[in-house]
């Protein structure tokens, strides 16, 4: 494409030219590197709604097949299939994050929990076959079973802020045992049983986060 | 195995009684492998928490896969008798306790025995109740556990739970079941490294929060 040193052309033409075609390589190469972002992109969407449409972990062939790519195309951009879930599992977290943020913080103790119970049901709605995948999967990596602690530092860090004007009226070890009690009952899990096999609405089950709450928690510091 | 002796068959055929005691004892000998295979499932879930292979089942019961498959049709039926099997012993062993007690008194009752029910089932639990799109049966026998697990919190915190409203009554039942729920307590466990008495007192003082008044 470029030969320098073009004997016909100046050499502020024959920069003009370079640049040119520098800058068309770089076209070419960002182009390539853009469409490749977006295979990459699309194989994780496709293994994501595998998961939300079948409890059974997805095949290579499946993933493929939903994504509109080849085997071959999911492992040039993932070495296997654990890289993957792990690439998806970022992906999600980003995603989550990016919808979870934290509001009400000033609020009064109920504005408070009905916003905490309404962040967290739609995060339970969206990730939870997610989640499932990860943690029934997280024996099989370190690294997904440091995302799987992460998540679950996030999640105890944002109850801790949602609730420190309750929490703080408590002396360890309570405050604590309290932390771990709120985290218990608004797991996953916890959405999950309520949603499938008790076949509650989100408002209903929403409900029942709402009320455990407030129960568990203690009075509201003056303060 | 209840049809293996009838009350009454001794000596009513004589020409039968050498026939009897062999066919029983074979089907006693079957009745004992089949037993040692899902005790030894059993054991190496404990030892490994992961799913055990025909070959590993087979070396640690000290039979061979053929004898495995001769009688289970396939690891799915296994892992249902390996269910029912932990069914049986879980009942025997966790008989209800301090049902007339005061409040304080049936909350410790019922979270030590979960605590400790947890701690011997948890690795069987999380194998057992994986995967089980493709496994009606087993599918059908968590869901018995699931309820079993409600009944039982149903008896013991009945003073608190006959006074309230049915909406009351369920919104409190399903905190309950989350709360207590195996994965709540391998967390406490393995992940905030908390002691048995430790994580007992989470539980306790939870639930004492969650549960209604006790009537007078």
């Amino acid at each position: 494409m470029l030969r320098l040193g073009e004997g016909d052309r100046s050499p502020a033409a024959a920069d003009a030219g370079l640049n040119v075609a520098m800058s068309t390589t770089a076209t070419v190469v960002d182009g390539r590197r853009l469409r490749s972002e977006r295979t990459r992109q699309l194989i994780i969407e496709a293994y994501l709604s595998l998961l939300r449409d079948s409890t059974q972990v997805p095949t290579s062939a499946q993933i493929a097949e939903r994504a509109g790519y080849s085997v071959r195309s999911v492992f040039e951009r993932f070495p296997d299939l654990m890289s993957l879930r792990i690439a998806a599992t970022d992906h999600a977290f980003a995603q989550g994050t990016a919808s979870a943020q934290l509001r009400d913080l000033d609020g009064d103790r109920e504005t408070r929990i009905r916003s905490q119970v309404e962040t967290r049901a739609r995060t339970c709605e969206t990730w939870l076959p997610m989640w499932r995948a990860l943690t029934a999967n997280q024996g099989d990596s370190d690294e997904l079973k440091s995302r799987v602690r992460l998540a679950r530092e996030l999640i105890l860090r944002r109850l801790e802020l949602m609730y420190q004007p309750e929490l703080s009226t408590l002396a360890e070890p309570m405050r604590r045992y309290t932390l771990i009690a709120l985290e218990a009952l608004t797991d996953f899990e916890s959405w999950g049983r309520m949603r499938e096999n008790y076949g509650l609405t989100i408002g209903e089950a929403s409900e029942v986060w709402i009320r455990t709450i407030d129960r568990l928690l203690p009075a509201t510091s003056a303060a | 195995m209840s049809d293996a002796v009838q009350p009454g068959d001794d000596g009513a055929r004589p020409s039968g009684e050498g026939r009897e005691p062999r066919i029983d004892g074979r089907r006693l000998r079957s009745e004992r492998t089949r037993r040692l295979i899902i005790e030894a499932y059993i054991a190496l879930v404990r030892e490994t928490g992961h799913m055990p292979t025909a070959a590993q089942i087979a070396e640690r019961a000290g039979y061979s896969v053929r004898s495995i498959f001769e009688r289970f049709p396939d690891l799915t039926a296994l892992r249902v008798a390996v269910t029912d099997y932990s069914i049986a012993e879980a009942r025997a062993t966790g008989a209800l306790r301090d049902l007339d007690g005061d409040r304080l008194t049936r909350i410790r009752s019922q979270v030590s025995q979960r605590g400790s029910g947890c701690e011997r089932w948890l690795p069987l639990w999380r194998v057992l109740s994986s995967d089980l799109s493709e496994a009606p049966d087993l599918q059908q026998r968590i869901g018995m556990i699931r309820q079993l697990i409600v009944m039982r919190m149903e008896m013991m915190f009945r003073p608190e739970l006959s006074l309230v409203s049915d909406a009351v009554r369920k919104k409190t039942m399903l905190a309950l079941e989350s709360l207590l729920d195996f994965e709540s307590w391998a967390r406490m466990r393995e992940l905030y490294g908390l002691s048995f008495e430790e994580a007992c007192s989470v539980w306790v003082k939870a639930i004492d929060r969650l549960l209604p008044q006790t009537p007078a």
